[in-house]
């Protein structure tokens, strides 16, 4: 498969920059981050990329760091730096639980989180983690114009978000943690580290006690789009690690509310017993993250 | 659409005026005339088959459009070897019989490269992770796994 006549290529050094080649084609541009949909999509002739603006050359738009306001995460830092990045460990971990299973090697050597927010594939790994962590989304209009978004509002529909044509995500922004936080993120495929049926990211936060005061509980794989479940959150809340019949029915609970539907490779049934399975190894996982162990 | 670049492979410098949309593996192969780097599915990046390292990261050429490598590094499989000495992957594949048609072992030397300088002592399990992006359709991998851990020894004693 080869792509369709590309009549320019442009690799910007600056947001300004990108910003100005995107109002200068009228949005009609392509975007590149590390092309690893994008590229499917033009050898496919899904889209028909007249011109490319690459963002691969832009430093400012990668990066993470993480203070006592939360983190910030630049949209093309790339998987297998979110995999390496120990500063993410604990309240933020479940990025690199997310990143680590992504594909391929090669795969997660280009790949950015927010080329996968902005894709918005319906089994992808980032949308429910990001979704369980809280993001933020900063988008930038041409001439600088910035407008931030609850992640709660940022995905539409399969492969549809709230991003218009012309704007870029400029920035993920994750908020503190109150208490003492855990998170967790866990998939399962047909194959290794492939395309989830299911993938649950879970947020926790304690008290000085071991108590679970927050809980942030999201599924990926389901129709339309990523969906965090209240009914689970409202169990958690109140539930200690060591409280295996609380956290089974939080999990049942998520698995009614979000009532997943079959398809050609795999049942209903199944995939709520994938949300319940899962959604159990990532609660004490987060738990554990959050109270180091204890309680 | 045409565009001058320079992309160096395996320390030589290609100069060339190409196509905006060519895939980097067609300059490898058709432009530098490397043919060690295989096409196989060309389509969803899933094979691996094309894998190549740009700027020492193992990446799917036919993922990248050739533009995107203008000033940068690529190695391929004709650089493994050096002063006429096979790389200790490519002697531990020959000795341990890890590939018979071949296809995939470009690639699969490619990507293991980088991972071994990653994780120089990995397990059975790391290792076959390691390969997902990779497919081999003849051997079943278990000669791969072997020639692999082979090699990871000698690296680490070297
Ligand atoms: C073999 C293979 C296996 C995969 N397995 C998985 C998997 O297991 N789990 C998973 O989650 N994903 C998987 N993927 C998809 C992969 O994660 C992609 O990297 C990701 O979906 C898109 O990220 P990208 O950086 O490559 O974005 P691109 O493909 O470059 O871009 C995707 C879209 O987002 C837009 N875009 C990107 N960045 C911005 C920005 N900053 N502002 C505005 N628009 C932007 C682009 O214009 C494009 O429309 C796989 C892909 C391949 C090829
Ligand atoms: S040719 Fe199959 S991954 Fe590139
Ligand atoms: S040896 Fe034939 S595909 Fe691997």
């Amino acid at each position: 498969m080869y792509p369709a006549i590309i009549e320019e290529y442009l690799a910007p050094a600056t947001v300004a920059d990108a910003l100005a080649a995107i109002a200068k084609h009228d949005g009609e541009a392509t975007v590149f981050a590390g092309g690893m949909s994008v590229m499917q999509a033009i050898k496919a002739r899904l889209i028909e990329a007249r011109c490319v603006i690459d963002l691969g050359n832009i430093a400012e738009l990668r990066g993470v760091s993480v203070g006592p306001d939360g983190a910030a995460i630049g949209p093309m830092t790339r998987y297998a730096d979110l995999v390496r990045d120990k500063k993410l460990h604990g309240a933020y971990q479940a990025l690199n639980d997310a990143a680590s299973t992504v594909g391929d090697r090669q795969v997660r050597n280009r790949g950015t989180i927010g080329g996968s927010l902005c894709w918005n594939y319906i089994a992808a790994c980032m949308p429910p983690t990001v979704l369980a962590l809280d993001a933020r989304i900063e988008l930038t209009a041409p001439g600088g114009g910035k407008r931030t978004v609850p992640i709660g509002e940022f995905f539409l529909g399969a492969l549809e978000t709230v991003r218009r044509d012309e704007e870029l995500m400029t920035k993920i922004t994750l908020p503190a943690a109150k208490g003492k936080a855990g998170s967790s993120y866990k998939k399962w495929s047909t194959q290794v580290d492939g395309l989830p049926i299911i993938g649950v990211a879970v947020y926790i936060e304690t008290d000085g006690s071991g108590v679970c005061t927050v809980a942030r509980f999201a599924v990926g794989g389901i129709l339309p789009i990523v969906k965090r479940s209240a009914a689970a959150e409202g169990q958690l809340v109140g539930t200690k690690a060591s409280d295996a019949d609380g956290i089974a029915r939080a999990t049942a609970a998520a698995a009614e509310e979000l009532d997943p539907q079959g398809d050609r490779w795999v049942q209903a049934a199944y995939r709520k017993l994938l949300i319940q399975s899962l959604g159990g190894e990532v609660v004490a996982k987060a738990f554990e993250r959050a109270t180091g162990g204890a309680a | 659409m045409n565009k001058d670049v320079k992309i160096s492979i395996n320390g030589v410098a290609y100069e060339k005026s190409v196509p905006l949309r060519m895939l980097l593996v067609d300059f490898i192969r058709d432009e530098a005339g490397l043919t060690g780097t295989h096409i196989g599915c060309t389509y969803e990046g899933r094979c691996g088959t094309c894998t190549v390292q740009m700027d020492g990261e193992a990446v799917k050429s036919c993922m990248l459009l050739a533009v995107q490598a203008d000033g940068r590094e690529i190695a391929t499989v004709e650089g493994l070897a050096s002063n006429g000495r096979l790389h200790p992957l490519q002697e531990a594949f020959n000795e341990h019989h890890a590939l018979q048609c071949g296809f995939c072992t470009p690639g699969i030397l490619m990507n293991t490269e980088e991972f071994l300088k990653e994780n120089p002592d990995p397990s059975e399990a790391e290792i076959r992770r390691s390969l997902v992006g990779n497919i081999c359709r003849c051997t079943g991998y278990d000669h791969i796994i072997d020639a692999i851990q082979t090699a990871a020894k000698r690296l680490r004693q070297a």
